[in-house]
């Protein structure tokens, strides 16, 4: 596997009298892929993604990002590598769609410098890629979620970075959002980019996965293809409760076993 | 407007000096280089540092209804005046000195409380710091009041309180450009960036923010002119809410316009209002007492007309 981030070792606690939220988790991210990071609410999920984007620092363990590690990175380099789309983002501005975008050009303007042409016009084709151009001037807060997701990812592409982090980019949309995002998200794998999400729904991993990393209390569960991780037992043990894994003509899907449920 | 205000006044009439006057008069000419210019160059430079310093603190806060006043700087500098005025001297530069050290003070007070505040993110542990900071200074005016000789030392303090740039020389000018000017400087330097910091943490971060300096860097800089300039004016209010609102309301949400209007807006408020302070009665009316009336009628109108936005999830 061509790998394009590992951790190793990996411990996190929020503060030294909290609770343990990953512990010696070691993990590697192929290049190149659509990484699903699977497993129930609280396990430590978003954490992880933070870690990878140089938010939080484990207390040990170590981070490498294409071939060095966290700490040799600057803060701008880093930005330049890896974007993020965050769960919720709350703008307590009235910014416009094109000019929240536009602030994915941040990574190459020093804290004094004005967006120029270029990054203008990288802002534009990025909201065409997203499929959002004519959103450009409606303001962000006042569009549906599903519109706003797409405007995240649209900030994303601006940043042009090839490895993408989404903490559950899914949640909360209806079906077909869903399949916007999520064929995005597939489009963007095909076009090269690294790409790294989070959710709790096993059918939205399966449809945009290609790697498939379950977690369970703070580590690692499993780790690999569909066929190796999509598993009714792996799946029935973390989620603590009785599923089946459909295959059929080109589709696997999860259900819930309704025959063993109490 | 700004050639306008040297003309207006109540010499040798009220409200207008003509230009003849003005050119035959030397008492004329003294009075407009001597007191009115420094005053009006004052007070264009107090309305622009507070609506910078509103803009960015408003951003940085990620709150549109945060002021200058809101991290103990200007209940700081009230405190500070008021010792001077009381123990150490009241010659106007030692009131200024001790006025600006003591908002720097609380500002340090509070910025240092914020990070001993174990819960909380980093906005709600420095509003919260800021809060007890400005209590802290707001009761030490208090006891000052009270301790203060009701015949001469209480009145002065009183006007102080209440703001104006009555007494306004070419001098105290000096003393507060080269805090005033730096402070508008780093604000309009950085009018996109501070957009980003106006996001998610996670978010500004994964855009390449260090949240933590840049923040302390605008900060700093907005907060020490706003200071300075507090100490020769006095705490006037309102400005540095209201306009940067007024600004983004026609310029759109991105500082990168927002903030220099806010920074116009904010001096041809402030000269105006001083022109009224000045003119419209024979005394002169303490200039934060207009700046709060005419703000709270523009708030209340822009509330109920407008409709203020504040979103506070999140």
């Amino acid at each position: 596997m061509d790998k394009i981030i590992s951790l190793e070792g990996i411990h996190f606690q929020y503060h030294p009298l909290d609770p343990v939220v990953l512990s010696d988790l070691s993990l590697d991210i192929p290049s190149q892929k659509v990484t699903a990071i699977l497993g129930p609410n609280g396990t430590g999920k978003t954490t992880l993604l933070h870690i990878l984007l140089g938010l939080l620092k484990p207390s040990q363990g170590n981070t490498w990002v294409a071939g060095k590690e966290h700490r040799e990175y600057s803060r701008r380099q880093l930005s330049r590598l890896i974007g993020l789309v965050p769960q919720f983002e709350s703008i307590p501005f009235n910014f416009t769609v094109y000019e929240y975008t536009l602030m994915g050009r941040s990574p190459y303007l020093n804290p004094f410098q004005l967006p120029g042409n270029t990054d203008h016009e990288i802002a534009c084709q990025s909201l065409e890629a997203a499929g959002i151009l004519h959103l450009a001037e409606k303001p962000v807060m006042e569009i549906s979620g599903g519109e706003r997701q797409l405007v995240h990812i649209a900030r994303v592409f601006t940043q042009g970075t090839p490895i993408l982090l989404l903490d559950e980019p899914t949640a909360h949309l209806d079906l077909q959002n869903q399949n916007r995002i999520l064929s995005l998200l597939k489009k963007m794998a095909a076009g090269g980019a690294t790409t790294v999400m989070t959710t709790h729904d096993p059918n939205a991993a399966i449809y945009a996965a290609d790697y498939f990393v379950l977690m369970n209390r703070g580590q690692i569960a499993a780790a690999g293809p569909i066929e190796e991780v999509i598993t009714a037992e792996n799946l029935s043990a973390i989620y603590q409760t009785p599923i089946r894994v459909e295959k059929g003509n080109g589709y696997v899907m999860v259900v819930m076993d309704k025959e063993r449920m109490q | 407007m700004f050639l306008a205000s040297l003309l207006i006044g109540r010499y040798p009439e009220p409200f207008w000096m003509p230009l003849r006057v003005l050119r035959d008069d030397p008492l004329a000419r003294q009075l407009v280089l001597k007191l009115r210019l420094p005053r009006l160059i004052t007070a264009l430079l107090l309305g622009m540092v507070l609506s910078a310093a509103g803009s960015a603190l408003q951003m940085i806060f990620r709150n549109p209804l945060v002021e200058p006043g809101f991290l103990g700087v200007s209940q700081g500098a009230a405190f500070g005046a008021a010792v001077s005025i009381l123990w150490l001297n009241r010659h106007p530069l030692v009131i200024e000195l001790s006025a600006t050290v003591f908002s720097l003070l609380a500002l340090a007070g509070a910025y240092f409380l914020s990070t001993r505040i174990r819960y909380g993110g980093w906005v709600l542990r420095l509003i919260l710091s800021g809060v007890a900071v400005s209590a802290l200074f707001s009761a030490g005016v208090g006891v000052l009041k009270y301790i203060a000789d009701p015949l001469t030392e209480l009145p002065e303090l009183t006007f102080w309180m209440l703001g104006g740039l009555y007494s306004v020389t070419w001098r105290d000018l000096a003393f507060v450009l080269p805090f005033a000017l730096p402070g508008i400087g780093v604000a309009y330097l950085m009018r996109w960036r501070v957009n980003l910091l106006s996001l998610n943490d996670e978010t500004a971060f994964s855009l390449g923010a260090s949240l933590g300096r840049e923040r302390l860097i605008l900060l700093l800089f907005t907060v020490s002119a706003t200071a300075a300039l507090t100490a020769i004016s006095g705490i006037i209010g309102w400005i540095g809410l209201i306009i940067p609102h007024i600004a983004r309301r026609i310029f759109g949400a991105s500082a990168e316009k927002s903030l220099p209007a806010a920074m116009l807006l904010g001096g041809l408020f402030s000269m105006i209002a001083d022109d009224l302070a000045r003119t419209l009665l024979p005394g002169e009316i303490p200039l934060g007492i207009l700046t709060s009336a005419i703000g709270a009628i523009l708030f209340i109108y822009l509330m109920i007309s407008l409709g203020i936005k504040v979103r506070s999830h999140g």
